[in-house]
């Protein structure tokens, strides 16, 4: 996804949704996902041994029992597998509505990640979406997701 | 004794008693009282007393330990206890650790029991402070195999936000409606009308009051989601021999089951949006094995108690169950499938989404209702009764049988 990655911020100017908690970053199991992310970086979790992707990611690889793995790129390009408008507002740092939005990497159908879209955005099951970055109030940096703009989806 | 799956218990045990507490959006008493007094109303509807049961199982998420009901009660000589879950997937899994129990000769009588103040304490349709944070800001969540990390962040904080994916996903890969989704709502509501002890025993549901009811997580509806509740629920399950001798008919267990699905994904709920299909629950890999167990089929249930947390959970349920085919949910619970006179009425008492939320407890207690006769929505003649803990993660089961 240059075309989005061109369009996308720098490191370290990614917009804030302030007030929404930050993932742990410091997991055994996740650490290299937001190593990564903090770069701007898309990876998966695969195992060395045999290819696998591991997602969730986990250090054993359930098909060949190989404990080794690695952190290997993917493309940011994705289609939407799901999608809820939130229209309820069950925490206090969540205020409706909102669009939680659940993708399914194009290079890895066996990833998919969740993003969140201001408001409620006219959105189709399969429609392509590619990743963006934004940070929580403590630098942390996550991976979101917003519609093509040749599918006429608005930008997140 | 081996069976076609190396343990032959069917029909060795039965549900001999039940207990409720009234269902309420304020108990006004603790979770232990609660517990303590569905347990009792169990024991003494079986005709036992205190002195005769000897081993508790528990749901993983209840706040009263094993050893707090014991002391309430005054259990001198409990001999074995246990604790299953996660959460919904729990209630036929205490029975079926409860029968587990009883074959293997740790224990004679089991109570299995549930209870919650899940209106007036913690609210399960509202995020989780202690996994979401308290909305300060700078709040870091997930790890240690909780996976939160993953979603919370991004704002999936309830399970109606994890089961409306599940619904959208599922009107995308088979033209359900909303109005499909309706008709189960609408059937539970009916037969809680008719339950005097459900909490919408005195409130109508029509599909116009159900379209108009607001959008909470989209396509879920408020009438989707199951209500909240104040109560308890319990059972005492012992063996089929000293049932014999009791007062009440029993319920015959005829099979018990717990499964989960390959790469069901962990966790107690989210991670299982990373399944290859999210249109499918581990509950048809439940039934399989159940009706294995059982030596019947769908065709030969009389009706069933599925696990209602919300309109859709049922919806899959009844195609991974096999009453209709995967996809056929929504026209088979428009056309009437669900109801009194349909292939396979369901959730007699009202159901969570109707009745109360005692987390697939009170499904429990309503399948026992069924097999004696005693329902306030009974099947006529109904024999064989399937109660379901189905949702999302692994789940459990078991077949009750009039005796």
């Amino acid at each position: 996804m240059s075309a989005a990655d061109a369009a996308d911020v720098a490191v370290g100017d990614e917009p804030v949704r302030v007030g929404w908690p930050a993932p742990v970053t410091d997991d055994h199991d996740s650490a290299g996902f937001w190593e990564a992310a903090a770069r701007h970086r898309l990876v998966a979790r695969v195992c060395a041994a045999c290819g696998t992707t591991l997602h969730l990611p986990r250090a054993r690889c359930v098909r060949c029992g190989s404990f080794d793995g690695s952190w290997e790129p993917r493309s940011g390009a994705g289609r939407l597998y799901s999608y809820t408008t939130v229209t309820h507002q069950v925490h206090p740092a969540f205020p409706v509505p909102y669009t939680v939005v659940l993708v399914e990497l194009a290079d890895d159908p066996a990833v998919r990640l969740v993003g969140t879209l201001d408001g409620a955005p006219p959105l189709t099951i399969g429609m392509p979406m590619h990743v963006t970055w934004e940070a929580r109030g403590n630098g942390t940096v996550v991976p979101n997701w917003a519609p093509d703009e040749a599918h006429g989806g608005a930008s997140a | 004794m081996a069976g076609p799956d190396g343990w032959e218990h069917r029909d060795r045990c039965a549900i001999v008693g039940i207990g409720a507490t009234d269902f309420s959006r304020n108990s006004g008493r603790s979770d232990l009282t609660l517990a303590t007094q569905a347990s009792l109303a169990a024991i003494e509807d079986a005709g036992l007393t205190i002195g005769d049961i000897d081993g508790i199982v528990r749901c993983d998420l209840d706040q009263v330990k094993h050893q707090d009901l014991a002391e309430s009660l005054g259990i001198d000589e409990l001999t074995y206890w246990g604790e299953t879950g996660p959460g919904g997937a729990a209630p036929c899994a205490q029975v079926a650790q409860a029968v587990a129990a009883i074959e293997s000769g740790q224990a004679t009588s089991v109570l299995v029991f549930r209870a919650l103040n899940g209106r007036s304490g913690r609210r399960y349709g509202q995020a989780d402070p202690a996994r979401a944070g308290d909305g300060a800001g700078t709040e870091v969540v997930g790890g240690n195999v909780s996976w939160d990390e993953w979603f919370m962040p991004h704002g999936l904080l309830t399970p109606g936000q994890a089961f409306a994916l599940l619904a959208q996903r599922h009107m995308a890969e088979y033209g359900t409606t909303s109005e499909q989704l309706g008709a189960i709502a609408l059937a539970c509501r009916k037969r809680a009308n008719a339950n005097p002890a459900a909490q919408m025993h005195d409130r109508k549901l029509s599909l116009d009051d159900y379209l108009a009811g607001r959008m909470i997580s989209a396509p879920l509806r408020l009438f989707d989601f199951c209500l909240e509740t104040d109560g308890a629920c319990a059972v005492v399950v012992t063996s089929t021999e000293r049932a014999r001798d009791l007062r009440r008919k029993p319920a015959l267990i005829r099979a018990v089951a717990q499964a989960g699905m390959p790469r069901g994904q962990g966790g107690d709920m989210f991670p299982v949006l990373m399944r290859e299909s999210v249109t499918t629950l581990p509950a048809r890999h439940v039934a399989d094995l159940l009706y294995r167990r059982a030596g019947i089929g769908p065709e030969d249930v009389d009706v069933a108690q599925l696990y209602d947390c919300f309109t859709i959970t049922v919806l899959m349920e009844l195609e991974d169950w096999g009453f209709c085919a995967k996809g056929e949910g929504g026209p088979f619970v428009a056309g009437g499938g669900i109801g009194m006179e349909g292939t396979i009425p369901v959730n007699t008492g009202g159901g969570h989404l109707s009745e109360g939320y005692i987390h697939g407890m009170n499904h429990v207690v309503e399948g026992v209702r069924q097999v004696r006769g005693e329902s306030t929505s009974q099947v006529p003649g109904a024999e064989t009764c399937l109660v379901a803990c189905t949702p999302l993660p692994p789940g459990s089961a078991i077949l009750l049988r009039a005796a």
